[in-house]
């Protein structure tokens, strides 16, 4: 009997259900209502019952987007955690919590793709149970909201990739995460496993025993644990302690590659890009490895510089030299920067930048070398890294130039909520 | 020329080549040198030259001279002849420690023992003259020069108290040694001139017929035993009067006024206000020039610099006052002396090569190369390491005066050795080429006009 | 920023000359006396005079004064005049900063290496050619204070860099130590006494020649100097317990104590303002407040600005005072200006934030009458920058110590690559007979590699500048992504 009554019910029901989906149809196509997604365009309309918005005015916005659009005297629009509306300013539509912030500068949240602050303190970011650990997780020793995160978070860095320390070649698998203050873990974890972090040289040699007396016992076993997971992958063989590796030379996940010096550099391009064509960044490059910059960009290379962004010694000549600035003038395609944090304060992300562009990189290139580029290189840029509809409400409000370290960081809005307040939680940065 | 052959076959035959008591015997005390080109130091290079050799002198050089019937010759047109080298600075053949840092007094000469095996290698590597300065730290002493062969320490002096060997560093005590000395010789200048003062007075008493009698006793008063610094002594003690013969003879002035003498470790300083005795600067860097500069103030005394050159000298700042508007002459202004190794230095945190000695050579310093270690491997490889600096752009005939004629003035012995000129002791080198050259070969060298060292056969 | 027209610029010239007729106040220098005596009239016919002007400038005096399309003028080191269409004697050296701004040379209360090895009798062991002392000056510091002295980067010379020694009489009254503490505040109890006894007896002894001094028992020589202010009082402290009772004993005896570290100075920032103290800190100091205690604590990057409120002089001292050229960027010495960019990030006022790497470090120091800011009468100690001093992008173009130019960016090696200057010639002196200033730079001599000119990449066939024209990495072009 229940069925007749509901088909009854639906029979004059579906009519007008349908009429009305129908009149609704081109706008959720379109993506008109409703959480933005990537690739809508902007949306000034109301809010609906149950969801959450609020509308930032501000007197410059930093989109860091494909056209780098900058505009003055803008307006953006989050609704449900993502950006609905980024452009010049307009009505604020119905529903939306007005917040003014008056002259600040917007710009998308920092992202560090080399970061050991997730444990809280120089503990716990080393682990070496095997040589080479491919499944060693780092997301165990994730304290949520710890003292160092939540700087970060009050310094503009809302993105971080939490990995483990370079004591063994294949050093495991960091989560990519976002420092919210008081949210469960789940809600920080942006993806886990984030990436692979992989030590090529220049710190887990050991002149004897589990790792080689050379770097060529260090590169073997790198190269044996590779081969072992794409050979398995070959085979169709299931091996659980290789998976994750698999993934990474599927392209799947991305791997981060710490090494430095010239020819660590070159090993790793070597290694990684070319032989075994994964989604690597090289991340550091310090002392001479600027040296290799045009042959880096032949191969195409992603470069994450830091946290040492100078050398004064390797071009002989007496120079101080910016290497983020020598990349870019050899014409790597892609190059960002990072602190290794705690080794430079997670904070001063901003300030890699800053010291970059002084000697002499363009300082809007450094700007995204913080936020969209290592997005892009870890293929985060979905979501995150610039401001744009359909993307992750990761916004930082700034009283100026977001280089300029006089400029204080007013506001923090991560996936839309106001995480970090200046005026209501002080200034810890 | 049958007899010259005659004799060359008898300095073969007498025995290994270099033992100095055969060949001493077999160099004939009168003779001819004739060879291709010589490198007179002095007057350039002669073609065709001829240099005659008499009594352990050079009697006569000159270009295409005439040779006398019956002296012998050694005739060589492919071989060059260039003065024996001087090596100024050296602490070869010695091994004392040094002492206190104010030790002036300490003489290099009472190291040297005439068996020491260093002595004859360097002679086989051409340095026929020899610096040694005294070791230690401050002001370690006074250097003598020596001919680095003969049976007895005296007979291989040729000078002593050469120069005043005086590290100066960018301390505060090192300057105060300096100062302190030149202190000392204020308070000795006081003493003198209260002496001389006393001594005058007495003089015009002494006029005075009456007063002959007292002017028995001035005139030992006079002539004063040495005073000691911490008590002036006004009252002659009875043992002056026994030293006065003596005293009277060293240092007797036209009216028989005596001066007091310094304390030993007072007197190089008066020497060197006096103009006796020059001082070899030893600093290490261009703020040490300035540093000793300083410390110097007003004193007008003669002084060479002493300045080992690192990779990444900075001496370059001090070569001249112009070029970084120095508040002080630079070296070149001074027109002193450099005592350097002859190396290239790089212009700090970079590759680029740099000549120091060439640009303080143009900037008016005087070169004074030593080898580029105190050693006799460095000393053998010597010319070579110069002949590296003549091809990056030092003047040829600034290098070989620096390892010749300079060290010799350096020493205060230019007017016996150090180039090839009349009345200078016959100390020559013969090359079978250019001595710059890596091919080239030290043939033979002589020695106050003895051969001791190489095969002259024909 | 305000326009300013012929009359007011002539009006401002004329009131910074008479605010320079103010006498300076005397202090017990060591070395150096010379100079005091150079007003005297006999000196002057002897000495050559040696005249410096840099012109064409935005000139920021640091006394709040900024002029613009303006001149210093420098007679034998000193600031003769400052202000427009002055009279330049035609033998002076020129130094054309068209486009550019000129600041007093930054004064450092606290480095280390910048002179060479040493950290005392600089006037001995003084090295003018250090490299450290190229980067320092390339910072901007022009004087710097170092083991108690304070002393110029006289680049070139030894005479004269020590402006004063033995500032400090250095003092520990900490919590930590309580009866060091009781024992120094017993000190000043016993001295002051003492030194009122002896002020009366002064007076006393005026009238009745018989009256015998006060016995001086219990006096301590560096407490007593620090009340008469031969020297200043400097503590090192950081807790809350500890400054607050550095303010107290200051006030109660009455002098001003310079308190270096200062970290939780923002928890106590009335007393010591009214103690008139002045803190010595770095802005980006971090330590966490003791978690034992329940009052605020810690640092705090607005340390500086509430302190600053109170009325408290900042001096800012970067993380590490040495050179660090070890590759992790922003941190020593050699970025000053960004850590007092810090500061104002923390609120303090941009003016103050100046003053706390120029004038309030020499005022702390005593040397105020002659460095610290740009007036008549002072040292000529300025530095040419090609923009705002604290923006992170500003190089010095030029430093000039003692009316000297000691620093050119394009003439060393270490940022003469970035951004390079399109080089405005310095003119030099004409010889007789000359007509046109000599070129820049040396021809190569002999055994010498030619040295690239300004701007020109090194011959050596090697790639290092990345090619003249990419030099500016791209104006805002999209590059890279």
């Amino acid at each position: 009997m229940i069925e007749a009554r509901s088909m009854r019910w639906a029979r004059w029901a579906a009519p007008l259900l349908l009429g009305a989906l129908g009149a609704f149809a081109p706008a959720c196509a379109s993506g008109r209502h409703g959480t933005p997604r990537p690739g809508d365009d902007n949306d000034l309309s109301p809010l609906r019952a149950g969801e959450t918005g609020s509308a930032i005015l501000c007197g410059k916005i930093v989109t860091a987007d494909e056209d780098d659009r900058v505009i003055s005297r803008g307006m953006i629009l989050v609704r449900n955690g993502r950006i609905a509306y980024v452009g010049p300013r307009a009505a604020v539509p119905q529903g939306y919590e007005l917040l003014d912030c008056g002259d600040q500068w917007a710009t998308p949240g920092m992202v560090d793709l080399h970061s050991h602050v997730h444990s809280g303190g120089f503990g716990d970011v080393n682990d070496m149970v095997l040589p080479a650990n491919p499944d060693l997780r780092s997301s165990p020793a994730v304290r949520p909201g710890n003292s160092l995160i939540q700087v970060a978070c009050a310094g503009g860095v809302t993105t971080l990739f939490g990995i483990p320390g370079s004591g063994t070649t294949h050093s495991g698998f960091g989560l990519v995460y976002k420092t919210k203050l008081n949210s469960p873990f789940e809600e920080c974890v942006v993806r886990n496993p984030g990436g692979m972090k992989v030590a090529q040289s220049y710190n887990p040699e050991r002149r004897a025993g589990d790792f080689g007396a050379t770097r060529a016992g260090l590169s073997w076993i790198l190269e044996d644990m590779n081969d072992k997971a794409v050979g398995a992958t070959r085979q169709g063989r299931r091996a659980i302690e290789l998976e994750n590796l698999q993934k990474v030379h599927a392209g799947e996940l991305p791997v981060l590659i710490h090494s430095a010096g010239s020819d660590g550099w070159t090993a790793a391009a070597r290694m990684w890009q070319n032989t075994y064509g994964t989604r690597c960044v090289l991340s550091h490059g310090c002392f001479d490895a600027h040296l290799t910059a045009p042959w880096i960009a032949e191969t195409g290379a992603r470069v994450n510089a830091g946290p040492r962004t100078m050398d004064h010694v390797s071009t002989r000549d007496g120079a101080i030299t910016g290497t983020a600035e020598r990349y870019l003038a050899a014409g790597v395609q892609s190059v960002s920067l990072n602190t290794d944090a705690p080794v430079m304060p997670q904070e001063e992300l901003f300030l890699q930048g800053t010291m970059s562009a002084r000697l002499g990189a363009d300082s809007y290139l450094m700007l995204k070398a913080v936020t969209i580029e290592p997005a892009r290189q870890f293929g985060l840029d979905e979501r995150l890294g610039s401001l744009e509809v359909g993307k992750d409400a990761d916004i930082v409000l700034r009283t100026g130039e977001p280089l300029d370290p006089r400029a204080r960081v007013e506001r923090v809005i991560i996936d839309g909520k106001l995480e970090y307040d200046r005026l209501r939680d002080g200034q810890w940065f | 020329m049958m007899l010259a052959n005659l004799f060359f076959m008898l300095i073969g035959a007498s025995g290994p080549t270099g033992a100095t008591g055969d060949t001493r015997a077999a160099t004939p005390s009168l003779l001819a040198i004739r060879v291709g080109k010589a490198e007179t130091i002095a007057k350039g290079t002669l073609e065709n030259a001829v240099i005659l050799v008499e009594g352990g002198k050079i009697v006569a050089i000159g270009e295409d001279l005439p040779i006398e019937r019956g002296i012998p010759i050694l005739d060589r047109p492919a071989w060059v002849v260039m003065p024996g080298l001087v090596h100024a600075y050296s602490r070869l053949g010695c091994d004392s420690e040094g002492g206190e840092d104010m030790s002036p007094e300490v003489r290099a000469f009472a190291e040297v023992y005439p068996k020491a095996e260093e002595f004859e290698k360097v002679v086989e590597y051409g340095v026929t003259t020899l610096g040694l300065y005294p070791a230690g730290n401050g002001i370690p002493g006074q250097a003598c020069a020596i001919r680095p062969l003969g049976a007895t320490r005296e007979e291989m002096l040729l000078a002593d108290g050469c120069y005043l060997k005086i590290i100066v560093r960018a301390t505060a005590s090192s300057k105060k040694l300096l100062k302190d000395g030149f202190k000392k010789a204020d308070e000795y200048a006081e003493k003198e001139k209260k002496a001389r003062e006393k001594f005058d007075k007495d003089q015009k008493g002494a006029k005075k017929p009456e007063e002959k009698k007292e002017e028995k006793k001035e005139e030992p008063k006079s002539a004063e035993a040495p005073p000691s610094f911490s008590v002036p002594q006004d009252e002659p003690p009875a043992a002056a009067q026994d030293s006065k013969p003596d005293e009277k003879k060293d240092e007797k002035k036209p009216d028989g006024y005596v001066p007091p003498e310094p304390e030993a470790k007072v007197k190089p300083f008066v020497d060197m206000r006096a103009g006796k005795l020059r001082a070899l600067v030893s600093i290490g860097s261009a703020a040490e020039y300035l540093h000793f500069l300083d410390a110097l103030g007003k004193e007008t005394i003669s002084w060479d610099l002493r300045v080992p050159i690192q990779r990444e000298s900075d001496l370059f700042y001090v070569i001249d006052k112009a070029t970084y508007e120095l508040e002080v002459d630079g070296i070149g202004e001074k027109k002193c002396r450099v005592v350097l190794e002859p190396v290239l230095s790089v212009v700090p945190g970079t590759m680029r090569n740099r000549n120091l000695p060439a640009e303080l050579s143009r900037a008016g310093a005087k070169l004074v190369f030593v080898p580029r270690n105190d050693t006799l491997p460095d000393v053998k490889v010597w010319l070579m390491n110069v002949a590296e600096l003549v091809a990056n752009g030092l003047d040829r005939a600034t290098a070989l005066r620096a390892v010749t004629l300079e060290p010799a003035s350096l020493l205060g012995v230019e007017a016996r050795v150090g180039s090839l000129e009349k009345g200078k002791d016959a100390n020559l080198l013969f090359y079978s080429g250019d001595p710059l050259e890596a091919t080239s070969k030290l043939e033979a060298v002589m020695l106050d006009g003895r051969i001791v060292h190489g095969e002259v056969n024909p | 920023m305000i326009q300013r027209n012929l009359l007011m610029r002539s009006f401002l010239a004329l009131c910074a000359l008479g605010l320079s007729t103010l006498p300076a106040r005397a202090w017990q220098e060591s070395g150096g006396d010379e100079k005091k005596d150079e007003g005297a009239d006999a000196k002057k016919k002897d000495e050559p005079e040696r005249w410096f002007v840099v012109k064409n400038a935005e000139v920021h005096t640091g006394t709040g004064l900024v002029l613009r399309d303006a001149m210093v003028l420098a007679k034998n080191g000193k600031i003769e005049e400052i202000g427009h269409e002055l009279d330049v004697p035609p033998d002076a050296k020129v130094l054309d900063a068209q486009g550019l701004r000129v600041y007093p040379g930054l004064v450092a209360i606290s480095s280390a290496g910048l002179l060479g090895f040493s950290t005392s009798d600089f006037g001995d062991t003084l090295n003018p050619f250090n490299s450290n002392m190229i980067l320092g000056l390339a910072t901007g510091i022009t004087t710097t204070g170092t083991g108690g002295a304070a002393v110029k980067l006289k680049r070139f010379s030894i005479k004269d860099a020590v402006v004063r020694e033995k500032i400090y009489a250095l003092f520990s009254y900490s919590s930590r130590n309580p009866s060091g503490r009781r024992t120094l505040r017993e000190k000043f109890v016993s001295t002051a006494a003492w030194l009122r006894e002896f002020r009366e007896w002064e007076e006393l002894v005026k009238k009745d020649k018989e009256l015998k001094e006060p016995a001086k028992k219990n006096v301590d020589t560096s407490v007593l100097a620090v009340l008469k202010g031969e020297q200043v009082a400097k503590f090192n402290a950081n807790d809350r317990d500890d400054l607050f009772a550095i303010a107290r004993l200051a006030q109660e005896f009455g002098f001003r104590p310079v308190i270096e570290g200062c970290r939780e100075g923002w928890t106590v920032a009335d007393e010591l303002g009214r103690a008139g103290a002045s803190a010595i800190l770095t802005p980006r100091d971090r330590r966490p407040k003791d978690e034992l205690l329940s009052r605020e604590g810690g640092s705090s990057i607005e340390n500086a600005a509430i302190l600053h409120r109170s009325g408290v002089a900042i001096a800012v001292v970067p993380g590490t005072e040495s050179v660090d050229l070890g590759g992790i960027v922003g941190r020593d010495i050699m970025h000053l200006p960004i850590e007092a960019d810090f500061a104002v990030r923390g609120g303090l006022p941009e003016e103050a934030a100046l003053a706390s790497i120029t004038s309030v470090p020499a005022r702390l120091m005593g040397i105020q009458h002659r460095v610290g800011t740009l007036e008549i009468g002072k040292d000529c100690d300025l530095i040419v920058t090609d923009g705002d001093l604290l923006h992170y992008e500003t190089f010095v173009q030029w430093a000039v110590v003692d009316g000297k130019v000691v620093y050119d960016k394009q003439k060393e090696l270490y940022f003469a690559h970035i951004r390079p200057r399109a080089d405005a010639p310095v003119e030099r002196k004409l010889d007789k007979g000359e007509t046109e200033p000599k070129p820049e730079g040396d021809a190569p001599k002999e055994g010498e590699e030619e040295k690239p000119k300004d701007g020109e990449k090194p011959k050596d066939g090697e790639d290092k500048q990345g090619g003249d024209d990419e030099k500016k990495g791209g104006d805002g072009e999209k590059k890279g992504g």
